[in-house]
């Protein structure tokens, strides 16, 4: 007999990784537009090829027959070497099975940094720089608001709480705008921190070095991002707890004279924790994908950018590679919740009607 | 205390002696060109925003920008800042690509007005291209109108022929809207309130703009010009890959384009472009679709075809047929050029270095040993570009891209340069070449390190090398009988055998052998290193390869039999000395680096090439980073282990075990030292590579060979500049001169340096075309003879200029007026002339008389006074003789 929690969890866990197939399905066609990126592929192939054997000198010599022959032998081995010779049905069930089993498979065009075709060495050696970067500046959005929202709930109708709703609207531009601001201000006017990249040129040879380098880079991305979503940060935790703060247990709380502090941590933060907490989990793997236009005015090589190129270039697997990665962790998180949530929310039930 | 005040005495002497002795080091060794580059370090960094380079170039932040800058508002910054510099290159061009199916598509029985080549001809008067240039561009283009490009040697060589072409299509809307106008009319077209209907729908144009840069705004305006003429344009915005399947692959006669923004990219100087007619205006070019639809005039499509076949036995002849195919392309028009694209490359002013006039800084060859600072020697370059890292860099199959290029080059030392501005080969490690070739062919030869010879047949020597037996691990000879076209001996330099690579190891005939096998057995299929991608492009070379002989091993002289054709004797010996050389075409491969490779290659690990990486499911071999690394690094030791000698029943001849060892060790060394196999013997060595941070560390080698001015005088293009000294007055039967200079930077250009100088005189009535003779260095001139101005009519005529510089492939044209009088005004002049010089004559003797004149009065003057004098003497003497009478008695 498997008891009732068991069963849920099977149920559930059936269900998210259903959802993930499709979704990554769904994915593969539309990062193929259903086949018709084949004809995009195709076409840009033969023109390059086309291209680069007129350009060379050494084939200045041969005669028309010998030039088309050489074209397409090249054009055949090249559609081959990308398994364009195979009918994309065939191919998008294999993107899918590699994508599920995440071994991923081997890019179309692109290569890592470090030369590989291997879509897993591509991501992953994106990937710890984008964690660096936006998930350090993610963890620091999420506590200042956290906290801050917090103390302004407490201080309703302060000047400072009347400040953080002044504040609020600066938050309508994006990051990569301030990031231009502090550019000019401090690597252009000031001259007293990088235009960007990930390190020093030429990159120090002492590790010690080399990482008080990479954290003087990350200084403007972090700061960029700080101001511009710390006050919309703020200003949504403190509505967020103002709310739970005039729920009538609270108010009982309050009547009954029981300590601030506790009527904080019980009343107010526990109640509110199961949201906090999603969205704390889905900010982090949100930080997993980068930030395409940040990365770019920084110069950052994180997944963001990585993104933003396998996307103009039509590589599949690596779009579909990021994508399941990201499906996967989604599943996973929303999988764990569900268990998070009952032990915090005593309300919940697993599984119950 | 004393003591201590004495100590701080000495410090302070000590540091301003210190801080003397420093500041005067770069000074004094500024003149002493060291061995290897100028520069100590060259670092390479990723930056994709232009903006920011600017800023970053301006705030010295970076020296030098390895891409071309686009953008025509940070051009001005660049050209207003008074610490950057830059230089133009060619490279890109745009263009309209029409759909030559019709008059109706069979597809939709629509009507598609540019199946005529009278309508398609008329564009070239409907667009205005200086418009293009001046607006669009902002001014960062130069026109095109023909297919050969600006500044490349076959575009100097017809400037004349281009420069009439120029002038017969230019700007012409109402012509254009009259020729437009009866050839619709005669497809059955009629104009209704303005708008062109057929079959009583309006024609409507299809028009792929492209959106990526300015052919978006100039696909605007050539719609907007068409839908003047009365057109409905579906103006169908279009990426390069959302347009690339419907022109590219989609079949024409489906009538779902009309026209197109072509846009083209060269990244080398071409010395010859006479195949562009076959590949863009016939079926020749063979891209697909688009041009199996097109169908030349049978004289148009007989001259491209000759042309493409390179069917003609003198440079006569060729000039003849390229004169007629650019008129008869003009006629055809399945294109309408637009603009040459100027794009600019910017640096700081304190360094100096070579570009290549289609590919900039980072496409020249040259660059690494050129690069300085100017009056200083040493210091470090950090140069941005706007990728790096592209793909897996390895001598046989890496990476091609111009990103990975830039930097592997510099690390290889090739036998012959490309010169940067004219594509003609100069001698790196080669004393001179001979080339042999079967008489009628058109080949001539320009510069002195090359001797061309002309004979009747050139027979292969049965001991010259030919093929390779993967199976038996030999080599095969030529069989008995084999011709080719040319032969060319290659006579390397002295210092060849002075080459020491990056690692220590010495050049030796075994990494020529081994290059050679190699070339082969890849192509075997017995071959453990067989690679079915790579069999194409062998058998390409094998169709023109004819043999190989070693002449003398020390000096190294080779023989070179092939057939391959090109009009200039130095590509043919440059492909002799090339074809077997360490320079490989991805990168430096002296044989026991490469052996590495080939080993893990042999053994299902990695391969060279991206396509047998994937046939086999492994990475592609990447000699500087990457999980390719830790396999090459096994294949060493196991290398090591073995006392590997690759084709040892050969190269066994050239090598020892000993020498392979010690080759393996220092590679092994140098992999503990630089964690990279990238080993070459080129002026920089690969010092780092950072793949997370993309940066890429080359520092100066300086066991070069070679000391760091030779290549010196390619720093900066000699473009000449031309100048009309004085505009004459020019008499009908009366010979004319006009005196032009020639210099560069102020200085007189050198006769022997100038390929020609052509004038066209263009008068209402006749156009005179010639050639000046030089007077002296510096200075041409010239004469229009009796009969030639005879022809000219009274008024202003202009005098158009064109030089052609051997040195630089780039035309270079000026233009004049002159004053041509009549014959009554001639003789009107004349007479005047006669009265003026007697008035002045007459003048000058009244003057003459006047001055006598004034003269004689003063004469006068001084004679009345003498007389006075005179006659007063004469009183006072008679006094005094009549007081001494008186005396006396």
């Amino acid at each position: 007999m498997i008891p009732r929690f068991g069963k849920y969890v099977i149920k559930r866990g059936i269900i998210l990784f259903l959802t993930v197939i499709v979704a990554t399905y769904i994915t593969v066609l539309i990062a193929n537009m259903g086949g018709y990126v084949d004809e995009i592929i195709k076409s840009d192939l033969y023109l390059s090829i086309s291209q680069s054997i007129r350009q060379n000198p050494a084939y200045k010599a041969l005669n028309e027959t010998q030039i088309k022959e050489l074209i397409n032998a090249i054009y055949t081995n090249e559609l081959k070497k990308i398994g364009f010779d195979k009918p994309f049905i065939y191919r998008s069930i294999s993107y899918l099975r590699d994508a599920l089993s995440l071994s991923l498979g081997r890019a179309l065009f692109i290569s890592s940094d470090s030369g590989s075709k291997n879509v897993r060495i591509i991501i992953l050696e994106r990937l710890p720089n984008t964690v660096f970067l936006f998930t350090t500046t993610q963890l620091l959005l999420f506590f200042i608001g956290l906290f801050t929202g917090l103390f302004l709930a407490r201080r309703y109708g302060s000047f400072l709480d009347k400040l953080s709703v002044l504040f609020a609207p600066l938050s309508s531009m994006p990051g990569w705008f301030y990031g231009i601001f502090l550019i000019l201000i401090f690597a252009s006017f000031l001259r007293l921190l990088p235009y960007g990249g990930m390190v020093d040129v030429p990159p120090p040879s002492n590790r010690f070095d080399y990482a008080l380098s990479v954290l003087k880079h990350m200084i403007l991305p972090v700061m960029s991002w700080l101001i511009a979503y710390t006050p919309i940060n703020v200003y949504v935790r403190r509505t967020f707890f103002l709310m739970f703060s005039s729920e009538d247990y609270v108010e009982l709380a309050k009547a009954k004279g029981l300590p601030e502090s506790l009527i904080q941590r019980r009343y107010i933060l526990r109640p509110t924790l199961p949201p906090i907490i999603t969205d704390f989990s889905l900010t982090l793997i949100g930080s997993w994908m980068g930030a395409i236009i940040t990365e770019t005015v920084f110069n950052w090589p994180g997944i963001g950018s990585l993104f933003y190129q396998v996307s103009v270039m039509f590589d599949s697997p690596v779009l579909i590679g990021l994508v399941v990665i990201y499906a996967y962790l989604l599943a996973l998180t929303v999988f764990a919740l569900e268990f998070v949530y009952a032990i915090l929310d005593p309300r919940i039930k697993a599984g119950g009607t | 205390m004393k003591i201590k005040t004495g100590i701080l005495a000495i410090v302070l002497l000590a540091s301003l002696f210190s801080s003397l002795l420093s500041t005067s080091i770069p000074v004094s060794i500024a003149q002493a060109p060291p061995k290897g580059p100028w520069v100590d370090e060259v670092d390479f960094f990723v930056e994709t925003d232009e903006a920011k380079v600017v800023d970053m170039l301006m705030k010295n932040e970076m020296q030098v920008y390895f891409r071309d800058t686009r953008d025509p508002g940070l051009f001005r910054t660049i050209k207003a800042s008074p610490d950057l510099w830059y230089v133009t290159s060619y490279g890109l061009y745009f263009e309209l690509t029409f759909n030559p199916v019709g008059p109706e598509f069979p597809a939709t029985g629509k009507l598609n007005p540019f199946a005529v080549p009278r309508i398609r001809e008329a564009v070239n008067y409907l667009v205005n291209r200086k418009y293009i240039v001046d607006e669009i561009m902002a001014g960062m283009a130069v026109p095109r109108y023909t297919c050969l490009t600006p500044a490349f040697p076959d575009y100097a060589r017809y400037a004349d022929t281009i420069m009439e072409i120029e002038r017969k299509y230019s700007y012409d809307f109402d012509k254009a809207r009259e020729i437009i106008t009866e050839e619709m009319i005669k497809l059955g077209a009629g104009l209704v309130g303005g708008k062109w209907y057929y079959k009583g729908e309006p024609v409507t144009i299809i028009f792929l703009i492209r959106v990526e840069d300015q052919r978006r705004a100039i696909g605007d305006y050539v719609a907007s010009q068409l839908e003047k003429l009365g057109f409905t344009v579906d103006r169908q915005y279009k990426t390069s890959r959302e347009a690339s399947p419907i022109w590219i692959r989609g079949n024409p006669a489906d009538g779902r384009f009309h026209i197109y923004t072509g846009g083209w990219i060269t990244t080398l100087v071409s010395r010859d472009e006479s195949d562009n007619f076959g590949f863009f205006y016939t079926p020749r070019g063979g891209m697909g679709p688009l041009w199996s639809a097109y169908t030349p005039s049978p004289e148009f499509d007989y001259v491209a075809g000759r042309l493409w076949a390179r069917d003609f036995t003198t440079i006569e002849e060729r000039n003849e047929l390229m004169e007629k195919a650019l008129e008869l392309s003009m006629e055809d028009s399945v294109r309408v050029w637009l603009i040459s694209q100027v794009a600019p490359w910017p640096a700081r002013k304190e360094i100096s270095l070579t570009y290549d006039l289609a590919a900039g800084f980072s496409g020249a060859r040259l660059w690494p040993y050129t690069i300085r600072y100017v009056d200083q020697v040493g210091g470090t370059v950090k140069i941005a570009s706007s990728d790096i890292l592209v793909d897996p860099v390895n001598p046989v199959g890496g990476s091609n891209w111009i990103y990975d290029a830039m930097y592997y080059r510099a690390t290889s030392d090739p036998a012959v340069i490309p010169d940067p501005f004219t594509g003609l080969y100069w001698p790196q490690r080669v004393e001179k070449a001979e080339v042999y070739a079967l008489e009628g062919l058109p080949i001539a030869v320009t510069l002195d390190w090359v001797s061309l010879n002309f004979v009747e047949n050139i027979t292969v020597p049965t001991d010259a090398w030919y093929d390779w037996d993967a199976e038996k691990q030999e080599i095969v000879y030529a069989p008995p009988g084999t011709t080719a076209k040319t032969k060319t001996v290659v006579y390397y330099d002295d210092s060849l055998f002075d080459i020491v690579f990056h690692d220590g190891s010495k050049f030796s005939l075994a990494d020529i052998v081994f290059s050679y096998i190699l070339t082969f057995d890849r192509a075997k299929p017995e071959s453990p290193v067989y690679d079915e991608s790579y069999v194409p492009v062998f058998e390409a070379f094998k169709e023109y390869f004819k043999g190989f002989r070693i002449i003398s091993e020390r000096p190294l002289v080779i023989e070179y039999y092939s057939d391959a054709l090109y009009l200039d004797a130095e590509q043919i010996a440059a492909s002799a000395a090339s074809a077997f050389y360490i320079d490989y075409a991805y990168g430096p491969g002296p044989w026991h680096t490469v052996a590495i490779g080939w080993l893990a290659e042999a053994g299902n690990k990695l391969a060279f090439s991206a396509d047998k990486a994937e046939m086999l499911k492994v990475e592609w071999m990447n000699y500087i980073a990457g999980p390719s690394l830790k396999i090459l690094s096994d294949y060493l030791t196991k290398a090591i282990d073995e006392k590997f000698i690759p084709y040892e029943n050969v190269l066994g001849k050239y090598v020892t075990e000993a020498e392979a060892l010690e080759r393996y060790n220092n590679l092994k060394a140098w992999y503990e030292s630089k964690g990279n196999f990238l080993v070459g013997a080129g002026p920089f060595y690969l010092d780092r590579v950072d793949p997370t941070a993309r940066i890429v560390v080359l520092k100066a080698y300086r066991e070069f060979v070679d000391t760091a001015d030779k290549w010196l005088r390619f720093s900066k293009p000699m473009i000449p500049e031309v100048k009309i000294v004085s505009a004459p007055t020019i008499t009908p039967g009366l010979t004319a001169e006009v005196d032009v200079s020639v210099t560069f930077e102020g200085q007189p250009y050198r006769i022997d340096d100038i390929y020609y100088i052509k004038y066209i005189v263009k008068s209402p009535t006749v156009t005179l075309t010639g050639v000046a003779e030089p007077v002296e260095d510096g200075m041409w001139r010239i004469t229009l003879r009796p009969e030639e101005t005879s022809m000219l009519t009274a008024g202003t005529l202009s005098i158009d200029v064109l030089a052609v510089s051997k040195l630089v492939g780039m035309p270079v044209s000026t233009t004049g007026t002159a004053t041509v009088m009549s014959v009554t005004e001639f003789l009107m002049d004349e007479l005047a002339k006669v009265r003026a010089d007697y008035e002045t004559r007459i003048a000058s003797l009244s003057s003459e008389i006047e001055e006598l004149r004034s003269e004689v009065d003063s004469l006068r003057g001084t004679i009345n006074t003498l007389t006075s004098v005179t006659a007063l003497a004469v009183v006072i003497a008679i006094i005094a003789i009549a007081v001494s009478f008186t005396r006396k008695k």
